[in-house]
């Protein structure tokens, strides 16, 4: 049974192309993948990633409890603040990739991916034995709409949020056009903008408002497509493609996001710990295609005639006009920023260059 | 008459034109959206009914294209493949991919459709 969001007459009623994803029938694109991905770098562009998955984590253990799951300091995080986390099985693979937000004494918000959500339910409930916590699946009764672009904040203040002083990473209880919700400057894009959780009755008009509101800043409705390329130029993992049960956070290049002084034992701190000190067998690179060619999820990595690795996403970019990708590829060599590579493209071989990582500059750090 | 009234098309979505010109029906164009690279054939390549003969690739995905009748390339539309984009704008006139001789009898052609039928099956 495919599942809708509660703005799914919406997408329809916008002409949208309807895919199966995770489990959800959601829009794609609306007119064309690369004009909504020069939209959102460009104007503002409104998402609905209500697929994802919202749980609520509370009760007295709940910072101990969070602390066993993550490698990330939740007893660091401050009231309000978001943090972007993994969840690691007894390996270091990742289960899935998280944000967990700070809402309120012993009381955690965890954003989770939609392909995700029975697995993480699964292992948090494994995990929470014996400790005093409540884990509250909300995901059916929450819309997460996604604004995102350089126009963001402007829509935002026209709307009548106070945004005075909110950074990124951060949440805050608002009232916009009298609708009550959650209001995080957060996103997958490598742009400003805000993340809105709002209860599900009230998303069509709140989807209906900021369209109208956001018409003078050039607006447009973006779907999956656009949000995939858009995350890629910002290099942001997507889970399933670039992270799976099979990778560790710093095997992905995520080491920058764990803490290295964290007291509190947690899944897989052992391996992660260890590949921190003593370096991985694989890592995650940016590569750049150095002709016409588009490298795939999929496709093998050679460098001096040997396989070295795979390509776990790759695309057009339409902001730099080059085609990029992500790769995982042996550690155990000379390869570096610079180096040219090559990928298996139908049978032959297509030269690629190793890249920094991200492909963009991110306008997203306030 | 409009080329599209000349046209017969495959239940793969390639058409072709007074049987010797090749190329993707709008619908199938409008399926994969943004076109992003083409890879035609080299001329004098001879391909079956059948025979993946080119590549596309839009932003989400890479495709094949199959030879709506059997022949060989006598020629291939260059400039596409330098501006692969111009195919969501024409995919008839200027958006050919490539013309072909073919040898290509009645039993080759029996189970194409004239554009009108093709329309008709994708309802």
């Amino acid at each position: 049974m495919v599942k809708e969001t509660y703005l799914h007459e919406k997408h329809v009623a916008l002409g949208a192309k309807m895919v199966d994803f995770a489990g959800w029938h959601m829009p794609v694109q609306y007119s064309s993948i690369i004009e909504e991905h020069k939209t959102v770098r460009e104007k503002v562009g409104l998402f609905d990633v209500s697929h994802m998955g919202e749980v609520i984590v509370k009760g007295k253990d709940a910072i101990a409890f969070l602390n066993k799951i993550v490698p990330q300091s939740i007893d660091k995080l401050d009231y309000e603040k978001a943090v972007y986390c993994q969840l690691p099985n007894k390996d270091g693979g990742l289960i899935d990739d998280l944000i967990i937000y700070n809402l309120g004494i012993n009381l955690y918000l965890v954003i989770c991916n939609a392909s995700r959500i029975d697995e993480d339910l699964n292992w948090i409930v494994r995990n929470k034995r014996g400790m005093d916590v409540k884990i509250d699946n909300q995901s059916h009764n929450y819309s997460l709409l996604a604004i995102q672009g350089p126009k963001a904040i402007d829509l935002m203040k026209k709307m009548g949020y106070k945004i005075e002083g909110q950074k990124s990473f951060t949440i805050k209880p608002a009232i916009i056009e009298g609708v009550h919700l959650l209001a995080s400057r957060t996103g997958y894009t490598g742009e400003d903008g805000f993340e809105l959780l709002v209860e599900n009755e009230y998303s069509e008009f709140l989807w209906d408002k900021i369209l109208e509101d956001g018409q003078e800043f050039g607006i447009k409705p973006i779907g999956l497509g656009a949000r995939d390329t858009l995350r890629l130029e910002a290099a942001l993992h997507l889970y399933g493609n670039d992270l799976d049960e099979t990778t560790t956070p710093v095997e992905a290049g995520l080491s920058w996001s764990i803490p290295k002084d964290k007291i509190a034992d947690y899944n897989g701190k052992e391996v992660i710990m260890n590949q921190l000190k003593n370096g991985v067998d694989k890592k995650l690179v940016g590569l750049v295609m150095l002709d016409k060619n588009i490298a795939r999820h999929g496709y093998d990595v050679y460098y001096q005639g040997e396989k070295v690795g795979h390509v776990t996403s790759g695309c057009v970019s339409p902001s730099t006009g080059k085609n990029i990708a992500l790769a995982y590829i042996k550690a155990d060599n000379d390869i570096s920023i610079g180096t040219t590579v090559q990928i298996m493209i139908r049978e032959k071989l297509h030269d690629a260059q190793v890249v920094k990582r991200p492909f963009i500059e991110k306008r997203n750090r306030v | 008459m409009a080329f599209q009234d000349e046209i017969l098309c495959s239940k793969s979505h390639e058409y072709v034109w007074k049987n010797n010109t090749i190329g993707l029906t709008d619908y199938a164009i409008e399926q994969l959206g943004d076109i992003v690279f083409l890879e035609l054939p080299e001329i004098g390549d001879e391909f079956n009914k059948g025979d993946a003969f080119a590549n596309i690739e839009s932003v989400k995905a890479a495709s094949e294209i199959y030879m709506p009748i059997s022949g060989k390339i006598v020629e291939v539309n260059t400039a596409l493949v330098d501006s692969p984009e111009s195919l969501n704008e024409d995919c008839w006139e200027n958006g050919w991919l490539v013309k072909i001789e073919t040898t290509a009898g009645e039993e080759e052609l029996s189970d194409l459709l004239t554009y009108e039928q093709y329309k008709k099956e994708l309802e």
